[in-house]
């Protein structure tokens, strides 16, 4: 559950890396515990601390791993299965969206990726960003127009 | 919802797969960094912190071995358990040394049972009760607002004695309305014992049994 969530956030920022920022966020989460106030989510909590070790194992690294797609499926949805030109048309619009994607500054792309990739709530963004939560959604807005602009 | 958004949602990342970090972080704890299973038991499912607010002011914290008490004017809402509930997978006396760092106390026992790092028993004296012998700090939470005081059970060994109704989180378990507690701490092993009308000497008594001291 919080493991793959927050290896993919790991992924996001430091790539490779991702793994041992995950180990070391679970050993500051251990030393911090005193101060874990309870009833208060532990989710955005522990997300903050592995975005907070995931970068600064890129600012040692200066990495990012480049996200890929699946070789099935695509932006083709419903009940019936896609005509073969269907798939390949779905599949080279995810291409697209995906290189646009890649194209955006880092802020742009985390901020897209844990909102629509991920799926992370307004709370757990912010944690991720290290921004208030009023902040992820002028963030995300932004970073929505500028992937407009890029992926046309 | 936008187009560009409900592209976004749908695309088909490939995310690596999620290495097993909380088995990594298991076997450093049975090494020598003795990582709390809480946080892996948190990693691992998301629960073990999902506990509600206890709802009154925080009077004071007692903190002996594996256990941390906080004692609150109210306590927070919790389910009354039969002591045999969620008690993990049963395991012999070797898996149990491995996860506790030593062995299970007292040496005759019944059958033990294996909850993320919590070894426990049930001991028949001749009321149920329930040892849970665990070798890793800060992996128990609890709230009281009965009677909770550090006591001497035996020369060199501490304890921590709480009576009356309390609630304790235990291994990401959901909360639990608890009856008569005595904690301990020897060799490295907090040790837990839990039986509803427990009086405080018969505690003291089958503490110092457990060790062989008695």
């Amino acid at each position: 559950m919080h493991q793959e969530i927050a290896y993919r956030v790991a992924y996001l920022i430091t790539g490779e890396e991702a793994e041992d920022a995950v180990q070391d966020a679970a050993l500051k989460v251990w030393r911090a515990l005193v101060r874990f106030v309870p009833g208060r989510p532990f989710r955005p909590w522990f997300l903050r601390i592995v975005a907070n070790e995931a970068r600064n194992r890129r600012r040692s690294s200066g990495r990012r791993a480049a996200l890929a797609l699946r070789a099935a499926g695509g932006l083709v949805s419903g009940d019936a299965a896609p005509s073969p030109e269907a798939a390949v048309l779905a599949a080279d619009e995810a291409e697209r969206l995906r290189a646009a994607l890649e194209s955006l500054p880092d802020d742009a792309r985390l901020a897209l990726a844990c909102r629509y990739l991920l799926e992370l709530s307004e709370a757990e963004t912010a944690a991720v960003l290290g921004v208030r939560r009023g902040t992820v959604k002028s963030r995300v807005s932004r970073a929505l127009e500028r992937l407009r602009e890029e992926h046309g | 919802m936008a187009k560009l958004e409900r592209a976004l949602r749908a695309l088909p990342v490939e995310w690596p797969a999620t290495p097993d970090v909380a088995a990594r972080l298991e076997l450093q704890r049975r090494g020598h960094r003795r990582l709390v299973a809480a946080v892996v038991v948190a990693i691992a499912t998301g629960t073990a912190f999902a506990v509600p607010d206890s709802r009154g002011a925080i009077l004071r914290f007692f903190h002996l071995g594996g256990v941390t008490v906080e004692h609150v004017d109210t306590l927070p809402p919790a389910e009354a358990r039969p002591l045999t509930a969620g008690l993990g997978s049963p395991i012999d006396d070797t898996r149990a040394q491995a996860v506790l760092g030593a062995p299970f106390l007292p040496s005759d026992h019944g059958q033990l049972f294996d909850r993320y790092g919590f070894v426990s028993t049930l001991l028949a004296i001749p009321e149920p009760a329930l040892l849970t012998e665990l070798g890793s700090p800060s992996l128990i939470k609890k709230f009281a607002s009965g009677n909770v005081e550090f006591v001497s059970i035996a020369p060199g060994v501490t304890g921590l004695w709480i009576e009356g109704h309390h609630v304790v989180f235990f291994s990401g378990a959901s909360p639990r309305l608890a009856g008569n507690v005595l904690v301990w701490v020897s060799g490295g092993v907090t040790f837990r014992l839990e039986a509803p009308a427990l009086a405080k000497a018969r505690a003291f008594q089958l503490a110092r049994e457990i060790l062989g001291t008695g």
